[in-house]
C-alpha cells in the first residue's frame, strides 16, 4: 500500500500546480469570453454555469473574422505570414539539418553546439540585433548601397511585410532545426545503404527514404514553431509597427491592454486555441500515420 | 543633477494607459460589491450635474466640459484646524516613476513620516487594487475618467479646501472648480496636456502651422513613407481625425461619424504607411519619426533627454491647435479613504501644489507641465528650460477654456463603439 | 549506383579526401550543404556578435564602431547598466524570476517526472497529457488566461513579482518533467527493484539511489529553466505591474521600439552571457555524469532536447 502511493503523491504537487494555474485559468478565460459585462460599472461579469453561457461574444468574434468582416483582413495576413514564414523556415532549416545529420562528420558535435546556441540567447536579444543592423543607416544598408545592390539605402524599418516576415524565420527556426536534426539523426543508415544496393539514385532515395522517415522531425518542428507564431504579436511592434503588419495577437494585446473589452478579448483567444488545438490533433494523427508509413519503408 | 532619463518611457507612457482609460472607465468584481453595498447611501439624486441623460459607472451622470457635474459627498470632510498627524509610513500611490523622489523625502523630513511610493500600472487596476484593499495608501493618482468609480465606491475622501490654499493660489482659475469635479470636491489637479503634431524641420518641407488644417498633413505624407506616426490611442487616434473634419464632439457616439473617421484613418496606410506608437518623445529627437501626432510634453522632454548632441533644437517643432479646437486633458491628486493621516494627505496635495515644489517636479524630473500659474513660456526660454521653437508646448491657463475639447467618459455603447473602431483601423485592411 | 553523393561515415573520410572527393564531383550534396549549413550559421550569431560588439561602443551609436569601452556597462555616470536605476532594476527583477523559478520549478517537476513515470495508477495517463499542454500552448494565450484568473478568482494574487513567478513556474513544469523523464527511461528501473531486493523501502530507494542518478538531468533542468525564464518575455509583460516590474526583456522590447542607447545592448550581452554560462555549467555536468553513454554528438544533442518536445 505505502509502496503503491508513493508515487502519486509525488506528482500531487506539480499535478496541483498545473490544474490550478493552468487548467483553472483557462476556464477564466472561458468564463470572461461567455460572460456578461456590467452595464453601469462596464466590468466582467464571469459566468461559471456553462448552462447559462452567453455566446453573444463569440457570435460577435466570429462575425468579425468571417469575409466582410474587420478582422477578415488581419486574420488572412496572420495566416500568410506565418505560412510563408515556416516554408522558409524549412527550406533553410531541412539542409542545414540534413548536413549536420549525415555528412558534418567530426564536425558534428561543433555545428551541433553552434546551431544550438541561438535558443539560448533570449527571443528580444536576437530582435534587438536585427534592429540595429536593419537601421537606416545600419550595417545591411551600408553594405547593400556597397555592393550596388541597393542604390540608395532602404527603409526596412518602415513598416515592410518582408522584414517582419525575416524577424519572425530568424525567430523560431531554431526551435525547428533541432526536431529536424534528430529525426533525421535517428535514421538508420542502412535503409539507405538498402535502397543504394538496389539502384536508387541519391534523389530518389532521398525522396523515397530519407524524406518520408523525417516526416516526423518535419511536422514536430513545424507545430513547434507554428503555434507561438499564430500568438505572436511583438515581433511586428518591434521591427515594422505599422497596422499594415499587424497580427491577430495584436488584436488580443489591444483588447485586454487597451480598454474595457477584455470579454471580446477572451472570445478571441478562446477561437484561437480551438484553432491551434485542431492543428495539435492533425499533427497528432498525421504522427501516428507516419510512423506507420515509417514502418513500411523500414521493410523495404 | 538626478534626472532619470531612462525612466522617461515609464513616465510618459503611463499616459498611454491614461488616455486608454479616459472614457474606458473600468471596474473590477472587488469594486463590485462595494458598489452594491454603498448604493443605499450614494444619492444618484443629490448629485447636482446638469448633464442627466448620460450615465455612466457608478450610476452617476457623465460629465462634458459644458455639462459640469458636482459629485456628492459621501461624508463630511474633516475639520479644519487639525495638527497633521506625524511617524511612521506615508504611502502615495501613483503611476511608476512619476513624482520626483527628493520632494517625497523633502515632505518626508518635513512632518516626520516615511514617505513610500507604490506605483501602479494603470489607473485602471489601481482603483482595482484600492477597492479590494490590497493596498492602503494615503493618497493617489486619479484620472477624471475614473473618478464616478472612486466616489461611487467611497475609495477616496472629501476634501476640505482650507487644508489646500495654494490650490486657490497658485493654479489655473479654471481648475479650481472643473468640470468633472465641481468645487473639487474630490481631487486637486496635476498635470495637463494637449494633443498636436511634433515634426522634424530637417525632413518636413510643408508649413504645418500655416495650413488650413494642420490635421490634413498626415493624409499629405506620402514623402515621409515609414516615418509617420500616430499616438496608439483609440480616443486620440480617432478624435483626431473627427476634428481634421471639423467636428469638435470629440466625445460622440453617432456610429456614423465614428465609422467616417476610422475609415479616413484607413486611408492613411497607403499614403505613408502610417505606424502607431507611444515613444514619439524618443522618436522624434532620435530621428527615426519625423512626423507624429503628439502631446504637448513630448518635444520638451524629447528636447531635455533624447535629442542627439549635433542636433539643433530647431530640428523639433511641435503644433497645437488653436484654443477651443484641440483636447487638453489633465490628471489629479486625491486623499484615498483608506489613511490614517487625513490631515497630512490634505498637506501633501497642498505640497504638491505648492509653486516650488510643482516647478521642480515638472523641470527636474517628471517633464509633465502643472496647470500652475506661475509657469509662462517666456520665463521657461529666458532660463534655457525649453528652447524659443518649443514654447508652443508650454501650456498656460489661456489654453483651456469653457471651450476647451477634453476626452470624457463615453457610455458602454459608446465605449465599444470607440474600441471597436480602432480594432478596425489596427486590423490594418488588405494587404 | 555509384553515383550515390552519401558519403560513408565510416571509416571517417580525412578533410582532404572529402575535398577531393567534392571536386571529382561538383554537383553533390555535401558541398552545396557545407556552405549552405555554414552560411546559416553565420547568419544565425553574427547580428548577437555584432550587437554584443556595439555594446561595448564609446559612442551613443549603435551603428558605427568608435573605440572600445565599457561606458555603457558601469562608466556612463546616467545611462550605463550600473547607473540607470530602471536597467538595473529589470536585471534584478530578471535574476529574481529565474532564481524562484529554478527553486520551486525543478523540486516539483522532478518528483512530477518521477511520479508519472513510476505511477502506473488511474489518473497518470490524464496527468501526463495535462503536462504536455503548457509546452505547445502560445504564450499569449497563458499570459490572457493568468491574467484573467488573478483579477477573477485567485483575487489576491495582484499582478507583479509574485504573479510573475506563479506564471514562470506554470511554463517550466513541464520542461523539467520532459529532461527527467527521458534520463528515468535511459536509466531504467533495475537500480530501484536492485534496491528494492536488498531490502530497502521505496522512499530510500529514491533518495539514496534515484535522486543521485538522476542528478544530470536535475542540474541540466535547472539551467534550461533558468534559460527560458530569463528568456520569456509574454507571460512576464502580461504579469508585470510595470516600473520595477519590468524584466530584462521588457526593457528590451520597449527599447527596440524606439532609438536604444548602446547599454540596452550591454544589458541583453549580460543577460545572454549569465545564461551561456549557466547553461554551459548543465551541459559540462551532464557530460561528466553521462560519459560513457553517450555517442559522438549526443550529449549536445539530449541537453539541447529540453526543446525538442515531439
Amino acid at each position: 500500500m505505502y509502496r503503491r502511493s508513493l508515487w502519486p503523491i509525488l506528482a500531487l504537487p506539480g499535478v496541483l500546480w498545473l490544474v490550478l494555474l493552468f487548467i483553472v485559468p483557462f476556464y477564466a478565460v472561458l468564463g470572461v469570453a461567455f460572460g456578461t459585462v456590467d452595464p453601469i460599472l462596464f466590468q466582467p461579469v464571469p459566468i461559471w454555469n456553462p448552462l447559462e453561457w452567453n455566446v453573444g461574444w463569440l457570435t460577435e468574434v466570429l462575425g468579425r473574422l468571417a469575409p466582410g468582416g474587420i478582422w477578415f483582413d488581419v486574420e488572412v495576413r496572420t495566416l500568410v505570414y506565418v505560412l510563408i514564414s515556416l516554408a522558409l523556415c524549412l527550406l533553410i532549416g531541412y539542409p542545414v539539418a540534413y548536413y549536420t545529420a549525415r555528412h558534418a562528420g567530426r564536425w558534428k558535435g561543433v555545428v551541433l553546439i553552434l546551431i544550438i546556441l541561438p535558443l539560448w540567447i533570449s527571443y528580444m536579444m536576437r530582435m534587438l540585433a536585427w534592429v540595429n543592423l536593419l537601421q537606416q543607416d545600419g550595417w545591411v544598408n551600408s553594405v547593400l548601397t556597397f555592393t550596388h545592390v541597393l542604390s540608395q539605402p532602404r527603409d526596412w524599418l518602415g513598416g515592410s511585410a518582408s522584414t517582419v516576415i525575416l524577424a519572425l524565420v530568424y525567430g523560431y527556426i531554431p526551435y525547428l532545426i533541432l526536431p529536424l536534426f534528430a529525426s533525421l539523426d535517428r535514421i538508420d543508415r542502412s535503409h539507405l545503404e538498402a535502397a543504394r544496393d538496389l539502384g536508387a539514385s541519391p534523389w530518389y532515395a532521398f525522396r523515397k527514404v530519407t524524406l518520408p522517415l523525417s516526416k516526423t522531425g518535419i511536422l514536430g518542428g513545424a507545430v513547434l514553431i507554428t503555434l507561438p507564431m499564430f500568438g505572436d504579436y511583438y515581433t511586428p511592434n518591434i521591427v515594422s509597427g505599422s497596422p499594415k503588419t499587424s497580427l491577430i495577437g495584436n488584436q488580443i494585446d489591444l483588447y485586454f491592454h487597451g480598454g474595457p473589452q477584455p470579454t471580446i478579448g477572451a472570445a478571441l483567444t478562446i477561437v484561437l486555441a480551438a484553432f491551434l488545438t485542431i492543428l495539435m490533433l492533425y499533427y497528432l494523427r498525421s504522427i501516428h500515420r507516419a510512423q506507420r508509413e515509417g514502418g513500411t519503408v523500414g521493410a523495404l | 543633477m538626478t534626472h532619470h532619463p531612462k525612466e522617461r518611457p515609464d513616465s510618459l507612457s503611463r499616459r498611454t494607459f491614461l488616455l486608454r482609460g479616459a472614457g474606458a472607465a473600468v471596474a473590477f468584481s472587488a469594486a463590485g460589491p462595494l458598489l452594491a453595498a454603498c448604493g443605499n447611501t450614494t444619492n444618484v439624486a443629490q448629485s447636482t450635474g446638469t448633464g442627466g441623460e448620460l450615465v455612466g459607472p457608478g450610476g452617476l451622470p457623465l460629465a462634458r466640459p459644458d455639462k459640469p457635474v458636482t459629485l456628492p459627498r459621501w461624508e463630511d470632510p474633516i475639520a479644519s484646524g487639525l495638527q497633521p498627524e506625524t511617524g511612521g509610513t506615508f504611502t502615495v500611490f501613483n503611476y511608476p516613476a512619476y513624482l520626483y523622489r527628493k520632494l517625497l523625502n523633502d515632505f518626508g523630513a518635513r512632518y516626520n513620516v516615511d514617505v513610500q511610493y507604490t506605483p501602479f500600472d494603470n489607473v485602471n487596476s489601481g482603483i482595482q487594487r484600492l477597492a479590494s484593499g490590497a493596498v492602503a495608501p494615503d493618497v493617489t493618482n486619479i484620472t477624471p475618467d475614473v473618478l464616478d468609480i472612486a466616489v461611487a465606491g467611497k475609495l477616496i475622501k472629501p476634501l476640505n479646501l482650507d487644508y489646500i490654499p495654494n490650490l486657490q493660489k497658485n493654479i489655473w482659475p479654471q481648475l479650481h472648480s472643473p468640470f468633472y469635479d465641481g468645487e473639487s470636491r474630490y481631487t486637486v489637479p496635476y498635470t495637463v496636456y494637449a494633443t498636436g503634431i511634433a515634426w522634424r524641420t530637417d525632413k518636413v518641407t510643408q508649413d504645418i502651422a500655416g495650413m488650413d488644417q494642420p490635421w490634413d498633413i498626415f493624409w499629405e505624407s506620402q514623402a515621409y513613407e515609414g516615418n509617420v506616426a500616430l499616438l496608439s490611442e483609440n480616443r486620440e487616434t480617432i478624435g483626431m481625425a473627427l476634428l481634421r473634419k471639423g467636428i469638435t464632439d470629440i466625445n460622440t457616439e453617432d456610429p456614423g461619424l465614428v465609422n467616417q473617421a476610422v475609415s479616413d484613418l484607413k486611408e492613411l496606410y497607403g499614403i505613408s504607411n502610417i505606424k502607431v506608437g507611444d515613444l514619439q518623445f524618443q522618436t522624434v529627437p532620435e530621428g527615426s519619426s519625423w512626423l507624429n501626432q503628439a502631446w504637448s510634453g513630448d518635444m520638451i522632454a524629447g528636447y531635455i533627454y533624447y535629442l542627439p548632441k549635433g542636433t539643433p533644437a530647431s530640428a523639433l517643432a511641435f503644433w497645437k491647435p488653436p484654443h477651443g479646437k484641440g483636447p487638453i486633458q489633465n490628471d489629479c491628486f486625491a486623499v484615498c479613504s483608506s489613511t490614517k493621516k487625513p490631515v497630512l494627505s490634505h498637506l501633501f496635495l497642498n505640497y504638491l501644489l505648492d509653486n516650488g515644489v510643482s516647478y521642480s517636479n515638472f523641470v527636474d524630473f517628471n517633464g509633465y507641465q502643472p496647470p500652475l500659474n506661475e509657469i509662462d513660456p517666456s520665463t521657461l526660454v529666458q532660463k534655457g528650460v525649453v528652447p524659443e521653437n518649443l514654447a508652443n508646448s508650454v501650456l498656460t491657463n489661456d489654453d483651456l477654456g469653457p471651450d476647451s475639447l477634453q476626452y470624457c467618459t463615453l457610455t458602454s455603447k459608446g465605449q465599444q463603439l470607440w474600441e471597436d473602431g480602432y480594432s478596425n483601423f489596427l486590423a490594418g485592411g488588405g494587404s | 549506383m555509384t553515383a550515390v553523393a552519401e558519403q560513408p561515415a565510416r571509416p571517417q573520410p580525412s578533410t582532404s579526401t572529402r575535398l577531393r572527393g567534392w571536386l571529382r564531383n561538383p554537383w553533390g550534396k555535401p558541398r552545396f550543404l557545407v556552405v549552405f549549413t555554414w552560411a546559416y550559421i553565420v547568419w544565425s550569431i553574427m547580428p548577437v556578435a555584432i550587437a554584443v560588439l556595439f555594446s561595448f561602443n564609446a559612442t551613443r551609436s549603435r551603428t558605427v564602431w568608435d573605440t572600445f569601452s565599457t561606458r555603457w556597462y558601469w562608466g556612463d555616470p546616467v545611462d550605463s547598466v550600473w547607473h540607470d536605476p530602471t536597467l538595473r532594476h529589470s536585471l534584478v527583477q530578471s535574476f529574481k524570476l529565474a532564481g524562484a523559478d529554478v527553486l520551486i520549478a525543478v523540486p516539483i517537476g522532478v518528483l512530477l517526472a518521477i511520479g508519472l513515470a513510476r505511477w502506473r495508477g488511474r489518473g497518470s495517463g490524464t496527468s501526463n497529457f495535462i503536462m504536455l499542454f503548457p509546452l505547445v500552448t502560445p504564450e499569449i494565450v497563458m499570459g490572457v488566461s493568468l491574467l484573467l484568473v488573478f483579477s477573477h478568482i485567485f483575487t489576491f494574487v495582484h499582478t507583479g513579482t509574485l504573479a510573475q513567478i506563479l506564471g514562470h513556474v506554470t511554463f517550466s513544469i513541464s520542461f523539467v518533467v520532459v529532461i527527467v523523464r527521458g534520463r528515468l527511461f535511459s536509466i531504467g528501473s533495475q537500480y530501484e527493484e536492485a534496491a528494492a531486493d536488498l531490502g530497502a523501502s521505496p522512499f530510500v530507494a529514491l533518495t539514496r539511489v534515484l535522486l543521485p542518478l538522476l542528478t544530470p538531468a536535475i542540474v541540466a533542468s535547472a539551467a534550461v529553466v533558468f534559460a527560458i525564464s530569463a528568456d520569456d518575455f509574454v507571460i512576464s509583460q502580461w504579469l508585470s505591474s510595470g516600473g520595477p516590474t519590468d524584466t530584462v526583456p521588457i526593457q528590451i522590447y520597449s527599447a527596440t521600439r524606439a532609438a536604444p542607447l548602446p547599454s540596452v545592448n550591454a544589458i541583453a550581452t549580460i543577460m545572454m552571457v549569465s545564461t551561456l554560462l549557466i547553461v554551459t555549467a548543465g551541459f559540462l555536468t551532464w557530460r561528466l555524469f553521462t560519459r560513457g553513454e553517450r555517442r559522438q554528438g549526443k550529449a549536445a544533442e539530449d541537453f539541447g532536447g529540453a526543446f525538442n518536445i515531439t
